[in-house]
């Protein structure tokens, strides 16, 4: 009897197909990985789920409660299931209020149609968002928010596209942003600043420790819930584009001699005369600052005010670039304008280069030497600044001194947002806002879903945002 | 090929006839004893194997360095049914997502290239088939069996399957619909059976709705089992796709026979690489894919391998 053989495996050959198939190729590799890397974690959170559930179960004083907490747990899954089955899309919500705006897309209060539930629903648009290189990133800050679950980071419950634009669905944090309560007060004592420092402590921690740098902590990037406390939010796909925008828009400023009504580039001494322009004396001029820093966050290039200067550099940077950003917050909330506060970027982005020499305080505002030092410490050089051996030598510093950093969320805020309804706006800027009606260009209108149709091709599986649709397990998804 | 196939006419046996706007009110099939069952009953692992009619040499995919996966671990915990999850819920979920899974390698077969050619084309497959013994045939308007090219054939089934899915009447997705299962032990409403009651039922899912899963899930299968026995190494082997396509087939025989929603029989075209998987570990000792499969073919393929 001849030896059973199987075929010789051939030679791999890639060169034989046409040359859509390398992208087919590459579509098709991730789907597949995403699929399993997706069913896992659902698999082990549903483990996780059921666990709980038999102790529950198994509770004598639940007793007389099992019947119910059996069909609560099967009604849960059951809508997640139904969740993950159907198509999330525009036409689902209904726009309430446009509540925030930024260079890649806008963030709008909706309502969705089949719960009525409210949600701030944030929009991307793809075509400011080609940018080759930097797709792998725009994938990994995804799955950060999508993997975190932490009380300091705003909840993502889906993503999801159409041909235009990518779709992040959060919780709506009616609050607020810091940024509008630093125009409203104007300046916080040492106590509240203790608070919101230490929280964004917290918050920073929480994303540091799933490996992830933020980049652009900034007021306008924390939010503050209905109890007054903060979560960290946009640190989902624009950053890091924005970021890279910014560097090269600095580099090629470097370049450039400076603009006329500036000082020659060659004066060494004209950085230091930059540096006395803003004080508090010079009042008007903080005025027209606060004000224009709206405008500021919606335009194209966004405020370098709170960046290290490290990310200016070609030298790479670390976990201790968000570090800087809240010395600078810290600083603006106890003075009431950023340290590198400037009238153009390009004068802000000369002081930050020269923060040893530019990091002033003013005379006539009274801080605490642990505030000053605290400050120093944190607008300093990557290598000696404080927290690059983690955020516990920052919690440590006596400017805590006395804080329970894990009890935070627990005590009350300095300021709670005074509701009204559950689509209260008043603590956002709604009127700054273009507020057009439903979702204005190009939402809504686009195809819905025919199956997967043959030929056309789905936005969902247009490789660039690929595997960028994530739908989160939701406990407190009510019927 | 063996003589242990006299008595069953390969030909017909695996003729089978589609028309799916009519499939759910096909009578049943007739519960005969698996291929591998009858096999293995007897004879050495080479003969278990060689009673397949398999061509020599053969196929690169019952090759066990070519049956490998991305995934490690046990498959199985990716389709058990949460238990209180109701039956019609999990199934509905399944389903979509095996049909998700298995586009995604019709796709690369079926997207035109720049010549408008596509991969999966009338002359390469100009019959539905998963290797010599099965050819698919579509039933046409007058009920007449024709034979289609297996683009044809897929983008029909295609249609239908996708027409089933979105059809909330069939797939319900209100978020209020929803039900739970029932626990003799913790609730307290009575499970009816008899036929006022299918599976589904409390949850808002046609009376129809198992057996359009059914028909879904075979006819997923046979378009499975053409892409291994038509397209494992042109393109996927060469594509460095074969991992992921054995990945998403092994979860979804997994799956398909965890939930009743495949046959043994229907399992044959493919009964070679399930009993290689149930010899190599891949499908646990406890899970039906196991149960179905004929041990000794599958340590034959791993003898053969170099890996038993
Ligand atoms: N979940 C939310 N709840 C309430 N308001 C939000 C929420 N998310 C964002 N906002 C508001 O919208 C503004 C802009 O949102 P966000 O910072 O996420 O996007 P962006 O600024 O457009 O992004 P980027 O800064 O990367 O361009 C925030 O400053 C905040 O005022
Ligand atoms: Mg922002």
């Amino acid at each position: 009897m001849s030896e059973v053989e199987f075929a010789p495996p051939p030679t791999p050959d890639l060169e034989s197909y046409g040359p859509n198939v390398a992208y087919n190729r590459e579509r098709c590799y991730q789907l597949a990985q995403g699929f399993f890397k997706d069913a896992v974690r659902r698999a082990r959170e549903r483990h996780e789920r059921q666990k709980e559930l038999k102790l529950r179960l198994e509770n004598p004083e639940l007793l007389s409660r099992r019947e119910q907490i059996w069909s609560h747990s099967g009604k849960l899954e059951a809508k997640y299931l139904r969740f993950l089955r159907t198509k999330e899309e525009l036409s689902n919500y209904t726009v309430v209020k446009t509540i925030g705006k930024g260079y890649f897309g806008e963030v709008k209060l909706v309502r969705k149609r089949q719960d009525g539930r409210v949600y701030a629903l944030k929009r991307l648009f793809k075509s400011e968002m080609i940018s080759k290189e930097q797709l792998p990133r725009v994938r990994a800050e995804r799955d950060a928010l999508a993997e975190s679950d932490s009380e300091w980071v705003v909840k993502l419950f889906t993503t999801f596209q159409d041909n235009a634009s990518l779709y992040m669905l959060m919780e709506f944090l009616p609050g607020g942003d810091l940024m509008s309560m630093l125009i409203k007060y104007q300046i916080f004592s040492e106590d509240i600043t203790r608070f919101y420092t230490a929280e964004i402590i917290m918050a920073i921690e929480a994303i540091h420790n799933l490996g992830y740098i933020h980049r652009d902590i900034k007021p306008d990037n924390i939010l503050l819930d209905r109890g007054g406390h903060i979560k960290l939010a946009d640190f989902g796909l624009s950053t890091g584009f924005r970021r890279d925008h910014e560097k090269s828009y600095y580099q090629t400023l470097l370049q450039r001699p400076a603009p006329p009504s500036g000082r020659p580039q060659n004066n060494r001494h004209s950085v230091n005369i930059d540096e006395i322009s803003l004080t508090v004396s010079n009042r008007a001029q903080i005025n027209e600052w606060r004000r224009s820093r709206r405008l500021v966050a919606y335009s194209s290039v966004g405020t370098p005010d709170y960046i290290a200067p490290e990310l200016f550099s070609t030298n790479g940077y670390s976990f201790e670039i968000d570090w800087w950003s809240l010395g600078t917050i810290i600083y603006e909330c106890l003075v009431g304008w950023p340290p590198f506060a400037a009238e153009t970027f390009h004068d802000t982005y000369r002081k930050i280069i020269n923060w040893p020499h530019t990091l002033l305080f003013p005379d006539d505002i009274q801080l605490s030497y642990n505030a000053v030092h605290l400050i120093r410490s944190m607008i300093n050089a990557p290598d000696a600044r404080l927290g690059r051996n983690g955020a516990a030598e920052i919690k440590n510093h006596p400017f805590f001194a006395g804080v329970d950093f894990t009890g935070l969320r627990r005590i009350r805020a300095p300021f709670e947002p005074p509701l009204t309804s559950d689509v209260d706006t008043s603590a956002f800027p709604v009127d700054d806002l273009p507020q057009e009606e439903g979702f204005g260009d190009g939402g809504g209108s686009g195809p819905g879903r025919e199956g997967v149709a043959v030929g056309a091709e789905d936005p969902e599986m247009s490789l660039p945002f690929l595997g960028y649709t994530f739908k989160r397990f939701e406990k407190s998804y009510t019927a | 090929m063996s003589n242990l196939f006299s008595g069953i006419s390969l030909s017909q046996a695996s003729q089978s006839s589609t028309n799916l706007s009519i499939a759910s009110k096909l009578p049943p099939l007739p519960a005969s004893p698996s291929l591998s069952q009858t096999i293995g009953m007897m004879g050495s692992p080479e003969e278990a194997l060689n009673a397949y009619p398999l061509p020599r040499p053969l196929p690169v995919w019952l090759n066990p360095a070519y049956a490998r996966h991305i995934v490690k671990g046990n498959f199985m915990t990716l389709s058990a049914r949460p238990k209180t999850v109701d039956k019609g819920e999990w199934v509905a979920h399944q389903v979509v997502e095996h049909y998700r899974n298995l586009w995604n390698f019709v796709r690369v077969v079926f997207e035109k290239e720049e010549d408008g050619k596509t991969i999966c084309n009338a002359t390469s497959c100009p019959r539905m088939s998963a290797g010599m013994n099965h050819s698919y045939t579509w039933l046409n308007n007058r009920f007449e069996p024709i034979e289609l090219p297996a683009f044809e054939y897929i983008t029909l089934m295609q249609r239908w399957i996708s027409g089933k899915i979105d059809d909330t009447k069939i797939f319900p997705t209100e978020a209020s619909g929803v039900s739970f299962s029932y626990n003799s032990q913790i609730t307290t409403t009575a499970l009816l059976t008899g036929p006022d009651e299918w599976v589904g039922k409390r949850s808002g899912f046609p009376k129809d709705f198992f057996s359009i899963c059914q028909t879904i899930f075979l006819q997923m299968f046979r378009v499975y089992a053409h892409l291994y026995w038509a397209h494992f190494t042109e393109p996927f082997y060469h594509l460095n796709l074969e991992k992921q396509l054995n990945s998403c087939f092994s979860h979804f025989v997994l799956t398909a026979t965890a939930l009743d929603l495949l046959k043994p029989q229907e399992l044959e075209p493919m009964q070679p690489l399930i009993d290689l998987w149930a010899a190599n570990g891949t499908f646990p000792p406890e899970s039906k894919a196991y149960e179905y499969a004929n041990l000794k073919a599958g340590t034959r393929l791993l003898q053969l391998g170099g890996m038993a």
